[in-house]
């Protein structure tokens, strides 16, 4: 019987996430969205992904619920199968053992570059400052496939970042590895609240791949500040299933600290 | 061999100190002889942290921080202070918002509404070098070598607000990226436990704390724990930093609060918030009056802020030990 579900962008945004990511590979994950994203994996689908973290702790089983706003706690780096520092934790991601770097973004342009600086302004007077890179200039750089994951908001998919922050394919093709980046890394995909995107193979540029089950193409894309290149056949992806949404819900971030956003529906 | 410099020098301020200075100031200036270095934090920040100085600490606000310290520095009114800022928290915005700190390197700029606005206001200075860019900074500093190569900052924007600089690598031919040594003035750790000499423990992870050890002119240690140096000698391969890199040792029970320390007591998310929560000079002031200035010291901040029945719920909470032993 089909029926209805309700669930928050975010919810949706995190479980598509979390069936990206494959098991047996290693992941390099970053602050906020992307270890939750990585919690409903390692949970439901990938047992035995490694996660890594930049304050060095690696392959940890974090212990649930997730404790808001904290990444170096005792609950996110327990039962590691390593505790090293930053110098050592991004050797691992700098000589190739990282196989995914999973970030968030403020801005994400056409070649996934992401800013996570500030907007507005200039780099000295800004209208408005954040964090900055913290660890995801690294991420980004030597990761093999990074995935970014971002709110699908007009205002966050931009031509060009007003700064650029961790490097995605730069100004195009080949442009990586001509500023000195290490060959044959770069954005994999960006998973949103309304669509999945990856990168035209030619042009180095976003591509829509796929959008939640009930949305047009055009009612993802006119959400974007730039247009995106259109893969020749845009599949759909199913909501969050019952299973994601309890884990997510019950085990992983019973405040709704994370997971709250705006409302959605899909009929399953 | 063509050295191709991307960017050019002097653009952008930095803290750099000459490898044969560093190594000079440890020739002469730091004790190798095992004394006793326990003293007040009063006294360690009264002795070793001065106006103008380049601080860095490993951790955060979060985790095993060093906030009792912090929170000292900023009860003696330090001014026109640098932070070496990677993981920050809400180190920045404290220092910042109580007129301590005018210079910040930013891994990751701080936490709350408080700072980023500090920044567009222009009260503070910031530079960008990201969290692996300072890490590897102060590896050089550690090592005693002027620079360090990588290969990540390449292509980016961070480039042109850092120091950082482009050259071409002599053995690949390809673009390397140059990061210049970092020798703060001050390091703050704070760590499970520590001797009386200065040989520390942490348990758990950390950012660079041995690195920011070797590589910093100063460094206080605040210790959850005093031990005999008998420790020590059963169990080296837990030695977090050696007492010759130590300056001084302080006695900090509850030094990383509101923080977790792990296994010992967990993060108070209620304090937190409260942190969080702050966006102006107002609050901002309301905060370190109430925290910081109404209060002499450490312990009595825990006295009279916090409370016995407080720190024995976090104490409670802290439930993950394992590993951490």
């Amino acid at each position: 019987m089909p029926r209805t579900i309700e669930f928050t962008d975010t919810e949706f945004m995190i479980a598509q996430g979390a069936r990206l990511i494959e098991d047996g590979k290693t992941i390099f994950v970053g602050w906020g969205l992307p270890q939750v994203v990585a919690m409903l994996a390692q949970k439901l689908y990938v047992p035995n992904v490694t996660q890594l973290f930049e304050f060095g702790a690696i392959g940890p089983q974090s212990v649930l619920p997730f404790v808001r706003g904290t990444m170096g706690g005792p609950q996110n780096t327990f039962r590691s199968l390593q505790w090293l520092n930053m110098n050592w934790a991004f050797s691992y991601s700098a000589t190739g053992y990282m196989d995914y770097g999973m970030l968030g973004a403020l801005q994400v342009d056409p070649y996934g570059n992401i800013n996570s600086t500030h907007l507005g302004g200039t780099f000295a007077k800004p209208e408005r400052r954040f964090a900055g890179s913290g660890g995801g200039n690294q991420v980004a750089s030597h990761c093999w496939k990074t995935i970014i994951v971002i709110k699908h908001e007009g205002r966050r998919f931009v031509p060009k970042v007003d700064f650029l922050t961790s490097p995605g394919y730069l100004d195009g093709p080949g442009a990586r590895e001509k500023a000195g980046l290490p060959r044959g890394t770069g954005p994999h995909r960006v998973v949103t609240s309304k669509a999945l995107f990856g990168f035209d193979e030619k042009t180095r540029r976003m591509t829509l791949l796929s959008v939640l089950r009930g949305l047009s193409v055009e009612e993802v894309v006119k959400d974007m500040a730039f247009r995106p290149l259109l893969a020749p056949d845009i599949g759909e992806i199913p909501p969050p299933t019952d299973d994601e949404l309890r884990v997510l819900r019950e085990e992983i971030d019973p405040a709704r600290f994370i997971i709250r956003g705006e409302k959605m529906t899909a009929i399953t | 061999m063509t050295i191709d410099r991307i960017r050019t020098e002097g653009e952008v301020e930095y803290r750099f100190t000459h490898p044969d200075d560093f190594r000079e100031h440890v020739r002469d200036r730091k004790g190798r002889s095992p004394v006793p270095k326990l003293v007040t934090a009063k006294d360690a920040v009264a002795a070793f942290v001065a106006d103008g100085d380049y601080i860095v600490y490993d951790f955060s606000s979060l985790t095993r921080g060093p906030q009792s310290l912090i929170r000292e520095v900023i009860r003696q009114r330090k001014k026109d202070l640098w932070i070496g800022a990677e993981f920050t928290l809400h180190e920045s915005p404290l220092l910042v918002g109580a007129g301590c700190a005018t210079r910040i390197d930013v891994g990751f700029l701080g936490y709350g509404n408080y700072i980023g606005q500090a920044v567009c206001d222009g009260r503070v200075k910031a530079y960008e070098w990201t969290n692996g860019g300072l890490a590897l900074r102060i590896l050089a500093g550690a090592r005693g070598v002027p620079f360090l190569p990588t290969r990540d900052l390449l292509g980016t924007d961070n480039m042109k607000v850092s120091a950082a600089t482009t050259i071409t690598d002599p053995y690949t031919g390809d673009p390397i990226c140059l990061v210049p040594a970092l020798n703060p003035d001050v390091a703050f750790l704070h760590v499970h436990q520590a001797d009386v000499f200065g040989n520390a423990r942490i348990f758990g992870t950390n950012l660079f704390a041995l690195e920011a050890a070797l590589a910093s002119f100063r460094v206080i240690v605040s210790a959850e724990e005093i031990v005999e140096t008998d420790e020590f000698r059963k169990d080296p391969m837990r030695t977090t930093v050696p007492y010759f890199l130590v300056d001084a040792v302080v006695h900090a029970p509850f030094g990383a609060y509101p923080g977790a320390m792990p296994a010992r007591y967990e993060i108070d998310l209620e304090h937190v918030d409260r942190l969080n929560a702050i966006r102006n000079d107002e609050q901002m002031g309301n905060y370190i009056e109430e925290n910081i200035y109404s209060v002499a010291d450490h312990d009595e901040f825990l006295d009279r802020r916090v409370g016995a029945k407080r720190m024995r719920e976090l104490r409670r909470r802290a439930t993950i030990v394992e590993g951490y032993r």
